[in-house]
Parts: structure tokens; sequence; C-alpha cells
């Protein structure tokens, strides 16, 4: 224990008395060290965002999305039961309509066209919607007189930012004036996007408002029951609706992988080139500082350093170095990763970022004491081998 | 007194490139106990450093007997050698070999990087201790080429004794200094090698430096015989 103590302490004192040489061969480890370490920081927020603005497109993994098509539409009532008969036999905690219909609304500028999504409540936690203002729909919201409305930024916009707390009223137009309520906000999904709200199903159907067309039903499930499930399901609709087609599918972002897998390989594997050059040059400079320090090595011996010592003493100045620089490598990377610009542009969709990854930090100062233990070695291994009796009349 | 160091029919040889061999010493016989002060003197290249070498435990015998502290040396692996060399042997070279870009405290801390225990944890206090012995407490902080020769060779002595050695090995201890110098730093030498019980070999081609010695010993062509009067003696 003393030894490798003891071994640190000398280290770290040649490294002081050495700073502005071994600074220099250290650039190159500390920059590559930042960049790998940044690649994974990196990659986790833009995956972490794009898997927030997909999880609210295609909902949270895994999300099965059920539809059944034919010739004629499916009797509504058989399905809704079919519906409630898979929800009950296979436990499902939450599940939720998605059908979409197009809408007029009355705003202050005029009558604007609307997209409603007719869904039920179980579709914010399915989508992980990130409700701005106000909250979203609970169960018994179904059973208000003027049905309740999530708008999205661009319908609250339209509408006049009303404050949500005075229970905004919006004047829904067409074949059946629907008085309806503003509840919550949610983000535009992409810039300027034209208004859109959320209406549960039950209070649509009070209201007259029905689905354009395209109808489905959607069930979130366990990441590892998806595929049982599927089958089962598909079977048990197929059997219950014959002649029809039933569709089961995947909807969520992780039944397609990771999409930032290659890129992240890619730019790892230009970090990690990086390192290795860096690696080399640190090889170079500890190679010619032995040479340089044979004397030294030889007086050392004759104080009493085994060669084992001299060889850890070697190497761990190395390791120590590019510890060092691993450590200001990972601080540039967390100041890059968790700058606000950076984080704006590669996650937007994030209201809360991330910290910062700890396996990206392990990884960046791992590789820099790998890459210090390598570049060590070999001019340890030529220290050990320097014959103390010339070594010290060198 | 008890026998540190004991050399029985020792001789040394080294193979040249050409394949022939060079006997560089010859059947050597020496005893050197604690509290000895011992000179050994010679001409360039009689065999002098080889001597200390072997002294030292950095170098083996070719054959014969080398025991320390009643230790057979030749059975002892290199790892066992050094871990001897640093708990009980000193040395002080003519050149000073002050580690560069090192305080002179730094520089004594040095052999204390290799002890174990309390020698190690309160190295900095051991040395300082050791560099008020030798007058150079006020210089702790300094750089070696910031030191005058003297102070250069009392750094390196203080260095030399730090872990306490019961052997000091000095080769040509004042060969890089004034006469003046030198005799200052070789009566420190003797002080601290007395006071703490070591036992002093000083190799030398300097008369005056072999005549502080109790005992002196000239090498000739690999051969050590006992020498009365060191006078004489010439490069």
């Amino acid at each position: 224990m003393t030894g490798i103590i003891s071994a640190l302490v000398e280290a770290w004192q040649e490294l002081r008395i050495n700073k502005t040489r071994i600074l220099l061969a250290l650039v190159g480890v500390a920059l590559s060290v930042a960049a790998l370490t940044s690649v994974v920081g990196l990659g986790n927020l833009a995956r972490e965002g794009f898997k927030a603005s997909s999880e609210q497109n295609g909902g949270r993994a895994a999300t099965l999305g059920i539809g059944v098509f034919g010739p004629t539409p499916p009797d509504q009532q058989k399905l809704e039961e079919a519906y409630q008969g898979v929800i009950d036999r296979y436990g499902i905690t939450y599940y939720s309509h998605s059908d979409q219909a197009q809408h007029s609304f009355q705003s202050p500028y005029g009558v604007q066209q609307v997209n409603l999504q007719l869904v039920d409540p179980g579709y914010g936690v399915i989508h992980r919607l990130d409700v701005r203002q106000g909250g979203w729909f609970a169960a018994d919201d179904e059973n208000r007189l003027a049905p309740a409305l999530v708008v999205s930024e661009g319908f609250y916009n339209a509408a006049g930012r009303p404050n949500l707390t005075t229970n905004p009223k919006v004047q829904l137009l067409g074949t059946q004036e629907t008085t309806a309520v503003i509840i919550g906000v949610v983000p535009d999904q992409f810039p300027q996007a034209p208004p859109s709200a959320f209406m549960l199903t039950g209070a649509a159907d009070r209201a007259d408002i029905s689905s354009g067309g395209f109808s489905q039903f959607k069930l979130w499930v366990g990441d590892d029951q998806a595929e049982a499930l599927k089958l089962a399901i598909t079977s048990d609709l197929q059997r219950q609706f014959p002649g029809m087609q039933v569709q089961v599918d995947r909807m969520d972002y992780a039944s397609y992988g990771d999409p930032f897998a290659t890129v992240q390989l890619a730019v790892g594997g230009i970090a990690g080139l990086v390192l290795l050059l860096g690696a080399v040059g640190m090889l170079n400079i500890s190679m010619v500082t032995v040479r340089y320090r044979v004397r030294e090595i030889g007086i050392r011996r004759s104080f009493g350093a085994t060669s084992q010592r001299i060889f850890l003493g070697v190497m761990m100045e190395s390791v120590v170095a590019t510890a060092v620089a691993g450590i200001v490598g990972v601080m540039i990377s967390v100041a890059v990763v968790k700058n606000p610009w950076i984080q704006a542009h590669i996650a937007p969709g994030l209201k809360e970022y991330p910290g910062f990854p700890v396996e990206a930090a392990i990884l960046g100062l791992g590789s820099a004491v790998l890459v210090g233990a390598l570049a060590g070695a070999i001019p340890a291994l030529v220290a050990v081998r320097i014959k103390v009796i010339d070594a010290i009349r060198f | 007194m008890e026998e540190l160091v004991a050399l029985k029919g020792v001789t040394r040889t080294v193979v040249l490139p050409d394949d022939q061999e060079l006997h560089i010493l010859r059947g050597v016989d020496l005893a050197v106990h604690s509290g000895d002060h011992t000179a050994v003197v010679g001409r360039s290249g009689c065999g002098k450093s080889t001597l200390l070498n072997l002294l030292g435990l950095l170098d083996v015998p070719t054959s014969g007997e080398l025991n320390f502290q009643g230790t057979p040396v030749q059975q002892l692996n290199g790892g066992a050698r050094a871990r001897l060399r640093g708990e009980a042997v000193g040395f002080v070279f003519q050149q000073f070999n002050l580690l560069p870009g090192r305080s002179a405290l730094d520089n004594v801390i040095t052999p204390l990087l290799y002890a174990r225990g309390t020698q190690f944890w309160r190295r900095r206090e051991i040395a300082m201790d050791i560099l008020d012995r030798v007058g150079l407490a006020h210089r702790a902080q300094t750089l070696p080429n910031m030191l005058s020769g003297g102070e250069q060779q009392r750094v390196a002595i203080a260095r030399a004794l730090v872990r306490r050695p019961r052997l000091i090995l000095a080769d040509e201890p004042t060969g890089a200094l004034d006469v003046d110098t030198g005799q200052a730093v070789m009566a420190l030498l003797d002080t601290v090698a007395t006071e703490s019980g070591a036992a002093l070999i000083t190799i030398t081609h300097d008369v005056n430096v072999a005549s502080l010695a109790r005992a002196c010993y000239r090498l000739e062509t690999g051969v050590l015989s006992v020498t009365d009067v060191p006078m004489g003696v010439s490069a």
C-alpha cells in the first residue's frame, strides 16, 4: 500500500517539475477525452430529446395501436366491447382511443380550423404529454356539461391566451354549436403548427363530434410483453371480427431500434482514434524522458528503489498525467454537454435536461487511464532495463 | 564491534565484447565493522568503483563470499538487495548527483519514498531534521543549481544519511570541491557517521581525505592490501 502511495507521490512530484513538457503532451489526450466523453454525453442528450418527441408522437415503449378494418366499418358498440375485453383480459392500465376530427372554432380574430384529437385520459400518460399550463383530463371530465379541451399553444394564442383559472370558454362551430372549456395547454408539435386540441371521446360523442375516419385504440404495455400481446390480441379480435382485417402494431420509437447508435459509434470511433494518437504522442514524450532520466533512475536505484518500484513509478507518471488530462477532458465535456445553447439545439423537445451521464465520465476517465498505462508501460520497461552502475555514471 | 560487511576472496570479472575476460577485482578480503572509518585509495581504473558497487549491493561478486550483516549477498535476489540497500546503505557521490529541478528538501526526501511505515509518512519532518543537522535547514527550498558545491555535497550527505544507514559509501566525496570546502565536508561526514554509529568507507585518491580514516587500504590492479600511510597516493 505504502509502495503505491509513494509511487503516486513520486509521480506527482515528477509531473510538477516537468509540467510544461507534460502539459503539451497532454493537450491531445485531454481533447480526445473531451471529444469521446462529449460524444457519449451529447448522444445521450439527443437520444433523450428524440425519445421525448417520439413518445409524444408514437407513445412510450411499448405502445400498441389496434385497428379493425373492413369493406364496411365494424359495429362501433361491438368494437368498444372488444376493446374493453382486451383491457380486462390483459390487465391494461393505460389505454386510449385516438381519433381525428376536423372542426372549427370562434376565435377573437374570426373562425379558425382546429384539428381535434379525440382521446381518453390514458393518452396523456401514454404519450408523456407535457402540459405547460392547467392540467390534463381527469376521468370525470367526461361528465362536464361543457366539454373540456386541452389545447395546443397555437390554439391558445388564437383564443387570445385567456387566463385558465377563469375557466375560459370557446365556441366550437358545426352542425351543433358546442361551448367548450380550456383546461390545459400543451406545446405545439412544431413551430407555426396549426391550432389543435384534445377532447375526451365520451364528451365528443355527446357533443356529436365524430371522427373523420381513421380510428385507433392504443395500449401501453410492458416492453417485454409487447410481441406476445400483439399476437394474442390479434388472434382475439380476429375471432370476434371474422372477415375483417385486424392490425395490432407497435407505434413507439423503440420498435425501430436506436437511431443514434450508428452515428454515435462512428463519432466515438473517430474520438478513439484521436485518443490513440494522443497516446502515441504521450509514449513518444515518455520514451525521450526516460532516456533523459537515466542518471536519475540510477540514483533512485542506489537509494533502494526496486526494479518493480521503478516500473511502477515511471508508469504511474504516465497514468497520473493522463488521469489529470482525463479529468480536464471530462470537465470540458461537461461544460459542452451542459451548455444551455447546445442543449436547446440538440434536444429542443426536452423540458428538463438529463444530468451529465456518469457512464460518459467513467468512459472518458477510464480511457485516459488506460492510455496512460499503455503509454507508460513501454518506457517503464526501458527504465527497468537500465543498469544501475552505468546509470549513476551516465 | 559488530561485523557489517565481510568480503572473502571476492573476485569480479567482466567479459569484454571480444570475449576476453577482464579481472577487475582479484581475491579481495575486507571486513568492515560498525563505526569504522575506512579509506580505499588507488589509481583511476584500479577497481575502486567496482569495489564500491559490491559494497553497496549494486553488483554481486563473480566468485568469493560477500556477507552483509551476516547475510550472503549472492543468495538475495535483485529486489531483496535493493530493499537492503535502501535500509542499510547511504551513497555520497563525487558529482553530488542531486536530482535537478527538485529542492534540497525534495532531494533529501527521495530515499524516504522507498521506505515504509513511519519513515515514509513522516518523511518531510525527518528530512528537515537531517538538513538542520548539516546546517542547511534555511536552504531547504533552494534548487541544487542555486547551491554552492559545498552546500550541494552537504545536501547529498543529508540524503545519504536520511534513512539512518549502517554503512555510508562515499565515492570521491571531495573530488568536485576545493581543498577547504572538501575538508569541511569530510569533517561533517566523519562527525555525522560517528554520531549515528554507521561505518564510513571513503573511496578516494586524495591523501588528505584518506588520512582522516582510521583504516586505509590500497587497491592496485584489483588486489586490495592494507596500507598504514596513505601518503603518496596519486591519481
